[in-house]
């Protein structure tokens, strides 16, 4: 599928570096419970929809049999918020089994999750922290996150891609960069990178009310620079919120101008890799129209016609 | 100072985010012993409980509408706070977090006054489960069957997540009084000033769940039918009740077919002597 409004001209084009170089955008947005049914009835040009695996874990009912119905018109990226990869306590089996049922079910074009911790021991039991913990950037921790995530690409025998997290909390037992540790996840484990690029900016946001850097988009930028393109397949665009003593990746608003500008320089910088990149805008709170996550699946396809000029020439 | 192991240092920021109370000395790893570092790793922490906190009141409120009705929203929130530090989630699907909430408002002295709430909380969960439950699909023509086949050897098939519920508090009157206005919220109360007992069925009828007031025969003709036994099984279970009232069963199975209570009738599993 391609982007809508192109002229054929366009498309054939498109077809052929498909072909040729496999250099192509995909673009979707993530698919929540408000929209549910005036997506299906307006059956918007998108190249994807996104759900949360979660949500859909269910052996029947409601919500499986609308996530059936999109299927038929839609490719289905799964994107995982419970797998906990980096959890030292390992991946929760009933969690995999369930995940790949729904891989079976659903034939996703993609499955991601975080790399982020949440499990652990409590009172005697493993409890799940239903968040995305943060996890120390050292050796250890990239030893666990490797073999969990091995675990479940063998499992589903398929690619995961894993995400970088906003994180509110850091550990300062890291002895690598968060960088150096999710190049070598990839490289290590064979998985794809989805990179947030919302959350390397909140990150950044957070980084300067603590002093410790002055201009986040510039910081944002040589993080992205520090990445190595072959490994990211999707990108992710999001809102925030400012709460003046923290920056909270709420995804409740639209993506700012600074993250626009970083996801033209995340375009320029893996839109070259084999295999197409995909982009995701996400939005989970104070839930707009569909037509605002559409407008700016639009901005994002904009910019995407200009890196894909700028790959032409 | 690091902590001696890896899984030390996740056990410990675990704690910290499921821990209710603010202001928690801070572990040196976290925070460098710097008064700003220490004060943003708590503001960190703070975001973290607070979205632990609003993601557990969203889960349980969708599994548990009408109870939020019943106690507020602002007790609701306290109620599903002290839940959450006692029975924090045990796996990565909210949707599976919650059955043990019945349990705990039983349990909880500041309650007391309203023993229904706990068989309302029972109730609800049992509905949130049908609305997930395997999907059964119709088999209109197999109940053909009931009039050419031994009752012993078949059974029915019923419909997504049926479950049973006997509650000396008129539940299901309760439940459906908020969610579907009928009964009224006015005849619900009357019958909880009456102290009137109530059987409840819960099935799925399509995608939607459903809750009804059943009778006592209901629940033994279902229970031997769930049980994996066979349709006779089930009608002798009728016919040994000690109060023996009369069941219309063609009027109930022309009803269960309809409501999606009963898809179609199949053979049970062949045993070692019941060839």
């Amino acid at each position: 599928m391609f982007p809508s409004g192109r002229s054929s001209l366009f498309l054939d084009r498109r077809r052929l570096l498909a072909v040729t170089d496999s250099t192509f955008f995909t673009t979707g947005i993530g698919w929540r419970h408000p929209h549910y049914a005036c997506l299906l009835e307006a059956q918007p040009e998108l190249d994807f929809l996104e759900v949360h695996s979660e949500n859909f874990f269910a052996r029947g009912g409601a919500a499986l049999a609308v996530l059936h119905e999109a299927r038929q018109s839609y490719p289905v990226s799964l994107h995982g918020v419970g797998l906990a990869l980096g959890s030292a306590a390992g991946i929760d089996p009933w969690h995999l089994e369930q995940l790949a049922a729904l891989v079976e079910r659903i034939e996703p074009v993609r499955v991601s999750d975080h790399a982020s911790f949440a499990r652990g021991p409590w009172g005697g039991a493993t409890v799940h922290a239903a968040d995305l913990l943060p996890l120390a950037f050292h050796r250890q921790s990239l030893d666990v996150l490797c073999a969990n995530v091995q675990q479940v690409q063998d499992r589903l025998k398929r690619r995961l891609l894993v995400e970088n997290l906003s994180a509110y909390v850091r550990f300062n037992t890291c002895d690598m960069s968060e960088t150096g540790f999710l190049s070598a996840l990839a490289s290590r484990s064979g998985c794809g990178l989805l990179v947030d690029v919302n959350n390397i900016y909140v990150n950044a946001c957070n980084e300067r009310l603590a002093g410790s850097t002055e201009d986040p988009v510039r910081a944002c930028m040589a993080w992205l620079d520090q990445i190595p393109p072959h490994a990211v397949a999707e990108l992710h665009l999001a809102g925030h919120k400012d709460c003046g003593d923290i920056v909270i990746d709420d995804h409740g608003s639209r993506v700012c101008d600074e993250v626009w500008q970083l996801y033209r320089h995340a375009l320029a910088r893996f839109g070259k890799a084999p295999g197409g990149l995909a982009t995701l805008v996400e939005w989970d709170t104070d839930m707009p129209s569909l037509q605002v996550l559409l407008d700016e699946a639009a901005s994002a396809r904009a910019l995407q016609a200009l890196a894909d000029s700028a790959v032409a020439a | 100072m690091r902590p001696d192991n890896f899984q030390q240092e996740q056990q410990a920021l675990l704690q910290l985010v499921l821990g209710a109370a603010d202001g928690v000395a801070l572990p040196p790893w976290l925070s460098a012993g710097d008064a700003t570092q220490a004060r943003r790793a708590q503001r960190g922490l703070q975001a973290y409980r607070a979205n632990g906190q609003a993601l557990a009141e969203r889960a349980l409120t969708a599994a548990y509408p009408v109870l939020v009705q019943l106690v507020g929203e602002e007790n609701f929130a306290a109620l599903a706070r002290h839940f959450r530090a006692f029975h924090p989630p045990l796996c990565g699907d909210m949707a599976c977090w919650g059955d043990l909430l019945g349990g705990f408002i039983g349990a909880s002295a500041q309650l007391a006054d309203d023993p229904y709430l706990a068989d309302v909380a029972h109730l609800e969960w049992r509905m949130h489960l049908a609305g997930s439950a395997a999907d059964v699909p119709p088999d209109p023509a197999s109940f053909a069957r009931l009039a050419t086949e031994d009752p012993a050897r078949i059974t029915f098939t019923l419909g997504a997540g049926v479950a049973l519920l006997a509650s000396p508090y008129p539940v299901a009157s309760i439940v459906n009084a908020h969610l579907t206005g009928s009964p009224s919220l006015q005849q619900a109360g009357q019958r909880l000033a009456e102290g009137r007992a109530e059987h409840v069925l819960v099935w799925r009828q399509g995608l939607r769940p459903r809750v009804r007031v059943s009778t006592a025969n209901e629940h033994r003709l279902l229970g031997t039918l769930m049980a994996g036994r066979s349709l006779l099984d089930a009608l002798e279970a009728l016919d040994d009740a000690p109060d023996a009232v009369p069941f219309d069963f063609n009027a109930w199975l022309g009803e269960a077919v309809q409501t999606g209570l009963a898809m179609g009738v199949h053979s049970l599993p062949t045993t070692e002597g019941n060839p």
